[in-house]
Formats: C-alpha cells, sequence, structure tokens
C-alpha cells in the first residue's frame, strides 16, 4: 500500500464495510420488536453509499492498494445498479419475513454485507480481490438461501447452492493460479502485458477454468444446476435478491477479466470468445426448453434467467465496445423485469400460505384484474415482445453480436427466443383463458406493491423514460473498460 | 531434481481427486466438505509452487487468502450441514432431492 | 550453493522436532516395556460407570460439539495472519519504512476490530453457552 493512495476514493465500500458492522451490533443488542429499524438503517445505508459513489470523490477515476481496486465509469455504473437492487430486495422482504416468521435482523445486514461483496468484485482489477469480492458475496448468500433455517426445502437449497458454490470458486481459483504461474502477475494490466511471452496452453488452461467458475456464478449452462433448485427452495423475496444483484454484478466482473485482462491486442480474444459462444448458446437452448415443463413459477424464472443470461453473454462474445454497453443495457433491463416478477410472486399468497404453482395464476384476470396486467406485461417483456423493455434487451445485445460477426449465435439466440415466447405467453394464457383459482389475500403491503408497479410502468413506458439515458451511461461505462 | 511441473502434478491430481468427489460420494456431506477443502489445498500447492519458481511473493499472499476465505467457507458449510441435519435427521446426499422434477 | 547455508537456518528446528519424536515415542513405548500387563476379558471390555456397555463408541454426537468447532476454524486461521504480521513488521533486517511500519500496525487492529465484532455477535446471540 502506497500511503500517497487516497482511500477516499474507496468510501462507498468503507461506509458500507462500516455500517453493515454497526447494524449487526445494533441488533444484537437491542429489544427484538425494534428490529424493523434495522431494515430501514440498511436501505439509508445503501442509500448513502449510492450517492458516495456518484458524487463523492469515489466518483473520480482512480487506481488504489497495488492496482487491486480501482474507480471508473464501469463500476461506478455496476455499483448504482446493484444498490438500487439491494434496496428493492430489502422492501420485498418487509411482509413477506413477517408473516413467515423469519423477520430477523440479520437478513439486512447479511444483504448489506453481499453488496459489499460485489461492490467490491465489480471494482476489483487483481484475481486476488476478485477472488475476495465473489467470496464475500458469496457467504452472505450461501446463508440467505438458508435463511429459514425450519424449512426442509430452505435448508437443502441453501446446501446445494452451498456445495456447487464452492466448487465452482474451487474451478475459479484453479484458473486463477494458472494464470498467475504463466504470467507471472495477479493484476488485469500485468496479465495482459504478460500475455505474449506466456505459456500459451497454459494460460487458455487458466482462462477456461476461470470462466467455468464465473459461469457458474451468472448460472450459465452447462454450469445451471443449482439454479432452479435454489430459486425453488430459497425464501421468496432472497430468490429475488439472487436473480437480480449477484447476477449483475458477476456479468460485470465477467465483462472486466475478459476485457481487461485478456484484451483484443494479445489475441487472447479468439482464445476466450469461441467459449464464451458456446456458454452463450447452450444456455439459451437450455433455458428455452426446460422451462416449458415446469410447474412452479419460481423454477420456471431460474429457468427464464438461465436463457437470460445466455443472451447477456451475447452481448459479451461481441467483446467490443458496444458488446460490453449491450451486456449492461440488457441485464439493467433484466433485473427491472425480474425484481418486477418477483413482487408479483409475492403477491401470490392464500390464506393457507404462498401459492408458487402456474396453476394457481388461472383466471387472475378475473379475480385480480390488476395483478393479471402487470403479470401479462412483464411476461411480455421478458419474452421480449416489441414495444415492452425486454425486447430492447434482446435488440441491443443482437446488434452488437451481428457487427462482431457472430452470425451462428444470432441465429441461435432468434431461434431460442421464440420456443421461449411459448413458455412466456402459456402463463399469460393461464392468466386470462382460464377458470379462476380463489382469489390471493390482498394483504402484500404497500412496498411490494409499490415496486411491482413500479417496474411494469418502466418496462411498459421505458423506451421514452429510460432507454435514452440508459444507453448513454451504459455506453460511457464500457467505454472505460478499453 | 523435483521441478515446477512435479507441484503442479500433484495439485492437478488432489484437484481432480476433489472434484471426483464432490461428483461420486453419494453417502456424506461431510465428505463433500473434505473434498471441497481439497481442491482449494490443491490451488494453494499451486500458488506456492508457482510463487517459489517465480520468486515472486504475491502467490503466497494469495495462497493465505486462500487459506482463510477456505475456513470461513468451512465454517458456514459446517453450518448449513447442521440446520439441514436438524431438519433431516441425517446428512445422506440421496436424501437432497425434495425439489427434483 | 546457498542452499545449504539456508537449510542450515532450520536446523534448530529439526533438532526440536526430533527431540520432540524421541521424548513422544519414548513415552509411548516406555510403559509397554515397563509397566506389568496380564489383561482378561473383565479388564479390556468397556468400561461405562461400572455398567455392561449400552452402545457402540462410534455414535453420533452432539450438533453443539459442530458448533464450536466453526467457531474454533475462524479464529484458528485468522490467527495466521498475525504471526507474519508480528514477526515481519518491526524486523530490522527488513528496513520497512517508519510510515509503513505504523500504518501496517494499525491496519491490523482495524482487522482485529472487525474480528471483534464478530466476537461480539456470536457472544451476545449466546452462541458460547453450552446448553
Amino acid at each position: 500500500m502506497q500511503l500517497g493512495d487516497n482511500i477516499s476514493f474507496a468510501f462507498p465500500e468503507i461506509w458500507l464495510a462500516i455500517s453493515a458492522m454497526a447494524l449487526l451490533m445494533i441488533g444484537v443488542f437491542i429489544d427484538s420488536k425494534y428490529h424493523r429499524f434495522i431494515s430501514f438503517g440498511a436501505i439509508f445505508s445503501i442509500f448513502v453509499a449510492l450517492f458516495l459513489v456518484n458524487f463523492g470523490t469515489a466518483s473520480e477515476n482512480a487506481s488504489l492498494f497495488n492496482g487491486a481496486f480501482v474507480t471508473d465509469g464501469f463500476g461506478q455504473f455496476s455499483k448504482s445498479v446493484i444498490y438500487v437492487a439491494a434496496i428493492f430486495a430489502i422492501i420485498l422482504s418487509d411482509r413477506f419475513m413477517e408473516r413467515e416468521r423469519l423477520a430477523r435482523f440479520e437478513y439486512p445486514v447479511l444483504i448489506l454485507l453481499s453488496v459489499l461483496g460485489m461492490s467490491l468484485m465489480v471494482a476489483s482489477t487483481d484475481l486476488i480481490s476478485v477472488y475476495m469480492g465473489i467470496e464475500l458475496q458469496s457467504l452472505a448468500l450461501y446463508i440467505l438461501a438458508t435463511f429459514n433455517r425450519d424449512s426442509r426445502r430452505s435448508t437443502e437449497a441453501g446446501l446445494k447452492y452451498f456445495v456447487l458454490g464452492a466448487l465452482s470458486s474451487g474451478l475459479m481459483l484453479y484458473g486463477m493460479s494458472l494464470i498467475y504461474g504463466f504470467t507471472g502477475a495477479t493484476t488485469f494490466e500485468a496479465i495482459a502485458a504478460g500475455a505474449d511471452e506466456a505459456n500459451r496452453i497454459g494460460l487458455i488452461f487458466g482462462m477456461v477454468f476461470l470462466i467455468s467458475g464465473l459461469s457458474f456464478k451468472v448460472s450459465a449452462a452447462p454450469f445451471h444446476m443449482w439454479t432452479p433448485d435454489v430459486y425453488e427452495g430459497s425464501p421468496t423475496p432472497v430468490t429475488a435478491f439472487f436473480a437480480a444483484a449477484p447476477k449483475f454484478a458477476a456479468m460485470a466482473i465477467f465483462a472486466r477479466v475478459l476485457v481487461e485482462a485478456f484484451p483484443a491486442a494479445t489475441d487472447a480474444l479468439s482464445d476466450w470468445q469461441q467459449v464464451i459462444v458456446l456458454v452463450s448458446i447452450l444456455s439459451m437452448v437450455v433455458g428455452a426448453f426446460s422451462a416449458i415443463a415446469q410447474k412452479n413459477i419460481k423454477r420456471l424464472m431460474a429457468y427464464s434467467s438461465i436463457g437470460h443470461m445466455g443472451y447477456a453473454l451475447m452481448g459479451l462474445a461481441a467483446g467490443t465496445s458496444q458488446g460490453i454497453s449491450s451486456v449492461l443495457v440488457y441485464m439493467t433491463i433484466y433485473l427491472i423485469m425480474t425484481i418486477g416478477t418477483f413482487a408479483c410472486i409475492l403477491m401470490m399468497r392464500r390464506p393457507e400460505g404462498m401459492a408458487e404453482n402456474i396453476s394457481d395464476l388461472s383466471g387472475l384476470s378475473q379475480t385480480r384484474p390488476g395483478l393479471a396486467i402487470m403479470f401479462s406485461a412483464l411476461m411480455f417483456s421478458l419474452a421480449g415482445i416489441p414495444i415492452f423493455l425486454g425486447f430492447f434487451a434482446k435488440l441491443y445485445v443482437f446488434m452488437a453480436a451481428v457487427n462482431a460477426g457472430l452470425f451462428v449465435l444470432v441465429v441461435v439466440g432468434a431461434l431460442s427466443s421464440v420456443i421461449a415466447t411459448y413458455y412466456y405467453l402459456r402463463v399469460v394464457k393461464i392468466i386470462w383463458m382460464d377458470e379462476p383459482a380463489p382469489e390471493f389475500e390482498r394483504d402484500a403491503g404497500p412496498g411490494v406493491k409499490g415496486v411491482a408497479i413500479l417496474s411494469t410502468v418502466l418496462i411498459v413506458a421505458g423506451i421514452v423514460v429510460i432507454m435514452p439515458f440508459l444507453n448513454i451511461a451504459a455506453e460511457a461505462a464500457a467505454a472505460t473498460l478499453f | 531434481m523435483i521441478g515446477l511441473g512435479h507441484y503442479l502434478t500433484v495439485a492437478a491430481i488432489l484437484f481432480a481427486i476433489g472434484a471426483c468427489g464432490i461428483f461420486i460420494n453419494r453417502k456424506n456431506v461431510i465428505i463433500i466438505l473434505m473434498s471441497i477443502e481439497l481442491m482449494l489445498l490443491a490451488v494453494n500447492i499451486n500458488l506456492v509452487a508457482f510463487s517459489q519458481f517465480l520468486g515472486d511473493l504475491v502467490g503466497q499472499v494469495f495462497a493465505f487468502m486462500v487459506l482463510t476465505v477456505a475456513a470461513a467457507e468451512a465454517a458456514i458449510g459446517l453450518a448449513i450441514l447442521v440446520t439441514f441435519f436438524r431438519n433431516r435427521g441425517d446428512i445422506a446426499v440421496d436424501d437432497a432431492n425434495l425439489m427434483k422434477n | 550453493m546457498a542452499g545449504s547455508d539456508f537449510l542450515l537456518e532450520y536446523l534448530p528446528i529439526l533438532i526440536f522436532m526430533g527431540l520432540a519424536a524421541i521424548i513422544g515415542i519414548a513415552f509411548l513405548v516406555l510403559p509397554t516395556l515397563l509397566a506389568p500387563s496380564n489383561p482378561d476379558q473383565e479388564k479390556v471390555s468397556t468400561y461405562e460407570c461400572g455398567f455392561e456397555a449400552f452402545d457402540d463408541a462410534r455414535m453420533k454426537f452432539d450438533v453443539q460439539f459442530y458448533i464450536v468447532a466453526i467457531l474454533f476454524i475462524i479464529v484458528d486461521l485468522d490467527v495466521a495472519f498475525l504471526f507474519p504480521w508480528a514477526v515481519a513488521l518491526f524486523n530490522p533486517e527488513l528496513g520497512m519504512d517508519r510510515d509503513f511500519q505504523i500504518f501496517a500496525f494499525w491496519s491490523m487492529f482495524v482487522f482485529l476490530a472487525v474480528f471483534f465484532i464478530g466476537f461480539a455477535y456470536e457472544w451476545k446471540k449466546g452462541a458460547l453457552e453450552w446448553r
């Protein structure tokens, strides 16, 4: 550490760490009836971090801790999106946790800690700090998956997530150790510089291991086995968080590692491009075909997320500035859609408990027209039907892939998108055409309703409301990597 | 003379044993935890061997970080295992199929 | 080659390990040679407060032990950071800059403070109580 380094560039992360520890101490020492305030405190502290990232010294470009940590436009964009997603995850948990007797103050603290991990990982430019960031977020997420510790399904989900997550960390680390060994460096810049003299076979081995590990974290096929079980078993607000922020963070660090450590100039691009193309094709196909037979809405969302990761990886496969900006746009829009959908899923509650089957939605248009409209709009958007925001997300990655000459990828993407449309529309058909099932309770709470309405409005009116702004921001963010 | 290649071979073998242990083992989750640990330690052998070979300390620092994180990971794994055990009464992997379609 | 000099520095450790091994083995071997030994059925059977043994010794044991193990693992390895810090930081041979030494000194205290918060949490939660 050079003492000249100005630590104020890392203020958002330091603030998150201190507030997480402070909230933990407050939570454990106060009476349990005040535990709601810990959630408010967590939301407040993420807001402060959001402010610090965008308006403090942390919004300037800098590199500190011997090149292990940077602040740049890419990190700023990613962190902002992750923070917003985390705020929504805490809001979504509000009523649910109380009803399921899970209202414990550790939940917002764990969310804060995993947000800290994600924040560190999207800002890291050194293999060591990438690993530390990923582990910090993963360790918190393992506990969140097991949060309903009296439920067999939740503990089983946590155990599966833990075992496969640890396996993926192991693969990633093995790759990192090979990359370190063959280039003699752990910072991305030095890896890129050392790649020319390196043993090519060894380096490619390391890179493939690293890509496998990161594919696990974004749940891309063929490393997607954990996703459906973890999505189904975890408490629904936790699933909403899993589907949003960690995916974005993993995709962001995926892009940063590949673009910064293996840039096109060292002809490593062609090596990783073909791996990413393969992973992308597999994810899109697996996502499209496996989702068709699903009966549980959370499992459906899991396969849907696998498919969507395939599309996002399509932009990454392009490897250009346009490609990376399309990944950021795609992931942001996916995040809006998925949080909205999970807010709707959280409203599916009958007196006997949470309803999670797709058949429970039948005839929703007659019992709850408002919820039916929101659900349908979100499904149209996830399918990528024009006018809805999801269409523009797909359009951008397709354009990036076409410009990079990846035509096979584009054709497979278009075909699997058509197949995927079938199962999204099946949900819409069940909502509007089938005989009504018993009505859902109407006590989801203002937070969940607000999130659902907000994201529906955004995906319907997004083309004028956020699209121009989002596009410029993503392009500026992606440009800082090149 | 024992060279870098020997260390890398040992690490690769240990890593493969660990990975196989996770996939093949059908009886006990504790064995999976041990396999995970084996994989991480194989990585550490790699890192320390490379560090010595390159004359660069960064690899050893990395190995230290991996050791600590592995400990935290083992602790969380055990904690999840304890909750799993309390709900189910045993820890056989075969039983963990409540959600298979 | 400087290798032999380098290894010579570790000679005390080798001697220490050898000594420990000899003493350890001696304490194991001596009783078998010196102590009287005439076993019978009653003597070698499991002793359990005067009763017949109820159960096999390889039983499942209390989850509480796992919790202690979990808490121990973390403390155990974090101490591993203290050793290099303590040995290297004020070593005059390394000739570190004074400002750097002070910075590194307090860095460890930040680490320990984070550690202490974890400890306070587990204490207050009652994880250290033996129920």
